[in-house]
């Protein structure tokens, strides 16, 4: 496999390959997810925002994780 | 004049000289490695930032209510939430960027200056603000 999938800019991790980008788009889509799920179970709007950004602020530590461990260039 | 060449030979030699150290790509590396790990620990310290957050404005909205006794609540109706964003993950960054901070201090030769700290403060940030959080979950 090619690392890394990912480059650091700032705070964040920008994906640089396909499968970098794939990992991206699945984070994504799981929070769009949760956000319907969380819509749908929650009795008013900051009810929602306040469960969607605590879901947004594991599933953006999860991914950082995923980018770190696969950023790592092996030295030579 | 076979001396006289050698003494030539000698004078005409460079000194050997290497322009990419090892040791320079070891500790840039590790510098570069460092910034990661403190981006990764600055979003795993988001989470229980972001419930200390709420736990503070519920405090201040809710009369007759603090925030530790609020933090007291949250233990006992979601315990395994709290001991893994407020035990474990701190503790868990703590020790891996004191580690961190060490390998850059030994590889730079143990500097006493402001450029150290300057390449470390978002990692000494990272320790300040768990143990902060280790604090507030000891109360």
């Amino acid at each position: 496999m090619n690392f890394p999938w990912f480059k650091r800019i700032g705070i964040f991790f920008i994906p640089s390959t396909i499968a970098g980008w794939l990992i991206l788009i699945a984070g994504l889509a799981f929070a769009v997810y949760s956000f319907i799920d969380i819509d749908s179970r929650s009795h008013s709007v900051s009810d929602t925002l306040m469960n969607f950004v605590f879901m947004c602020l594991i599933i953006g530590a999860v991914y950082s994780l995923i980018a770190f461990t696969t950023s790592r260039v092996k030295r030579k | 004049m076979e001396t006289q060449n050698f003494e030539k030979q000698l004078t005409e030699m460079e000194k050997p000289e290497i322009h990419n150290l090892k040791h320079e790509d070891i500790l840039s590396g590790a510098i570069i490695n460092a910034k990661d790990k403190s981006v990764v620990s600055w979003w795993w310290l988001c989470v229980p930032i972001f419930i200390l957050l709420m736990l503070m404005m519920k405090s201040t909205f809710m009369p007759g209510t603090t925030l530790i006794s609020n933090m007291h609540d949250l233990e006992s109706k979601q315990k395994l939430i709290s001991v893994a964003f407020f035990l474990v993950s701190p503790l868990i960054l703590i020790i891996i960027n004191v580690l961190t901070i060490r390998k850059i201090h030994f590889l730079s030769g143990s500097p006493k200056s402001l450029s150290f700290l300057e390449a470390v403060w978002f990692n000494i940030l990272i320790i300040a603000v768990s143990a902060f959080i280790l604090i507030i979950y000891s109360l």
